[in-house]
């Protein structure tokens, strides 16, 4: 009975200062976030706050801004999914497959991931640039340059394919890791029924690995939904708003305008979208492992 | 003969594998060929295979790293940026460390809640909650001040999780005879439980390296003092300044990687694993 209860103490003393963090940075934020999202807290005259109901949610829908930075974001997701996904996949079978150079291969995708947004930015938009790199390649090729981040039509493209290209490498070890986790005897197995390579992948390497497959799918998408530090530093959200995001959004709304309470209804929106991902994740994936059983 | 064919295209792969590296890896290369340029020779080079070639070894190769160095404050701003760094790992792993043990070995009130709790939370995003973060360190006076810097940064959900899931397998009865000796837990955790589990506590801390190296939004809220900036923050600061010139802007990105690409080349082994595992941890 005594130790029981020392335990409790004890166990409640190790885990207090990460408590008392969570509370105060991950709790509280959430809980202010939502509260404030139902009023029009702003940050420069706190004392003159009023509950408004759904006003600021009323609002954000007939916000051209919003509504411009919520599809732009549905077009990096659109681009980014699709490539940095099956790139991943790709490059992971590759890596998987080839004899020689295997530990060059791993480290050479991965490094980019290492890099740091703001690098990264930084340096593409020098190769973006009108007089650079990749326009002069173009140019040699007969090919007239290209604005790319300048307009409003390539900007986000452009951003879309240089965030993949920093990222795929960090898909690629996963699927890597999930590769050479499936029972060689699977493949073993195929061969004796001279299944062919193309059978093989079908039958056993896709299955296989289509709980992470989801798993990957779903992280991409919260990823490119989180998109901020690349338009920040290369465009500002631009030209002609083009590049601005929905993170971008409630990052001004709450840090640059000051107004809160504007800011948290977006950010419950965006959260929101990034529970019914989870969700779907966690769904599809619960139906895959029972199935196994 | 049927092996002699499976060589050759084994080879194949290999060549059509190392000319699609050398293209994923261009801007790496360009960057680091043409930061010991200046900027007459870039555009020079531009037209050519020179362009992903570093110039000849002479007197002004590191001109523009010696630029930098000299005119900003950019080696203060990674000097700044490691010590944050050491603090957030130590810090770190004592917090996260302490609560991962306290969920995985103690029975105490709601262990098996908080844990929940603790896996829900890694899904909130943390661009969500950073406006309201910035608004407490402000309003507790804390702004431009390390303290304040550091304070949001060390509880981290995935770590507590991933300490608990390594704690959970460690033995029971070396703890039971730790306590025969009178050992005090804390004591235990230190001298017992953290060197029994140098894998994770070496995952650990390089992601938080990476994480504090590489983080952009949190330093440029709470920091606008020159003398605390972080380097990614420096890096901005330098780079949005017109006499910057092309040459040595790539000269400060490839300062700021030479970190990241040590660690990651001393602990790839840790990063790998710390990434499969949130490949599997669904599993």
């Amino acid at each position: 009975m005594k130790k029981r209860r020392s335990n409790a103490v004890m166990g409640m003393s190790f885990f207090t200062p990460a408590l008392i963090l969570m509370i105060v940075f991950l709790f509280v934020p959430m809980l202010l976030t939502l509260i404030y999202s139902f009023t029009d807290y702003f940050a420069l005259s706190p004392d003159n706050t009023h509950f408004v109901g759904f006003e600021n949610f009323k609002k954000i829908f007939r916000d051209e801004l919003f509504t411009k930075a919520f599809w732009n974001t549905v077009g990096f997701v659109a681009i980014i999914v699709p490539l940095q996904g099956l790139g991943a996949l790709g490059l992971a079978l590759l890596v998987n497959k080839v004899a020689h150079f295997k530990k060059y291969f791993k480290v050479a995708f991965f490094i980019p991931v290492v890099m740091s947004l703001a690098v990264v930015s930084t340096l593409w938009m020098q190769i973006y640039s009108p007089e650079g790199i990749i326009n002069t390649i173009l140019g040699q090729f007969g090919i007239d340059a290209q604005p790319f981040i300048h307009s409003a039509k390539q900007a986000l493209p452009s951003i879309a394919v240089m965030s993949v290209w920093q990222g795929v490498g960090y898909q690629m070890i996963i699927f890597l890791g999930g590769l050479q986790a499936i029972n060689p005897a699977l493949y073993e197995a195929a061969e004796m029924d001279h299944a062919s390579a193309w059978q093989k992948f079908r039958d056993i390497t896709l299955p296989e690995l289509k709980p992470l497959c989801i798993f990957v799918f779903i992280t991409i998408t919260i990823g490119a939904f989180r998109m901020i530090v690349q338009p920040m530093v290369m465009t500002g959200g631009g030209p002609s708003n083009s590049t601005y995001t929905l993170v971008y959004d409630i990052y001004e709304t709450g840090t640059v305008n000051w107004e809160i309470g504007l800011s948290s209804a977006m950010a419950v929106i965006f959260v929101v979208f990034v529970i019914i991902l989870t969700i779907i994740q966690n769904v599809l994936t619960r139906d895959k492992e029972e199935k196994k059983k | 003969m049927k092996t002699k064919a499976k060589k050759i295209s084994g080879w194949i792969l290999t060549v059509f594998m190392l000319i699609m590296s050398l293209f994923f890896l261009f801007p790496v290369v360009w960057m680091l060929a043409n930061s010991f340029k200046g900027d007459a020779l870039i555009t020079a080079d531009m037209n050519s295979a020179a362009a992903f070639i570093p110039p000849a070894l002479n007197g002004s190769f590191f001109d523009n790293y010696i630029t930098i160095i000299k005119d900003t404050s950019f080696l203060r701003y990674m000097v700044n940026t490691l010590f944050y760094a050491a603090i957030l790992i130590v810090l770190g792993i004592v917090v996260n460390g302490l609560a991962g043990y306290a969920l995985a070995k103690i029975k105490f009130p709601f262990a098996d809640k908080w844990l929940l709790i603790i896996m829900m939370l890694m899904i909130i995003p943390s661009e969500t909650i950073i406006t309201i973060n910035f608004l407490t360190i402000a309003k507790l006076g804390l702004l431009n001040n390390i303290i304040g810097y550091v304070l949001p940064m060390i509880v981290n959900p995935f770590n507590i999780f991933l300490f608990r899931q390594v704690f959970v397998s460690l033995p029971d009865d070396v703890y039971e005879a730790a306590q025969l000796d009178y050992c005090s837990p804390i004591k235990y955790f230190f001298t017992m439980v953290l060197p029994m589990s140098k894998t994770v506590v070496a995952t650990v801390s390089v992601f938080t390296f990476l994480g504090v190296w590489n983080d952009y939004l949190w330093p440029s809220l709470v920091f606008t003092s020159s003398d605390l900036l972080t380097a990614q923050i420096g890096l901005n600061s330098i780079t949005s300044n017109d006499n910057t010139t092309m040459g040595q802007t790539l000269a400060v990105i490839t300062m700021i990687t030479i970190p990241v690409i040590i660690i990651y080349s001393l602990f790839s082994k840790q990063i790998v694993e710390g990434v499969v595992s949130t490949g599997s941890k669904e599993g």
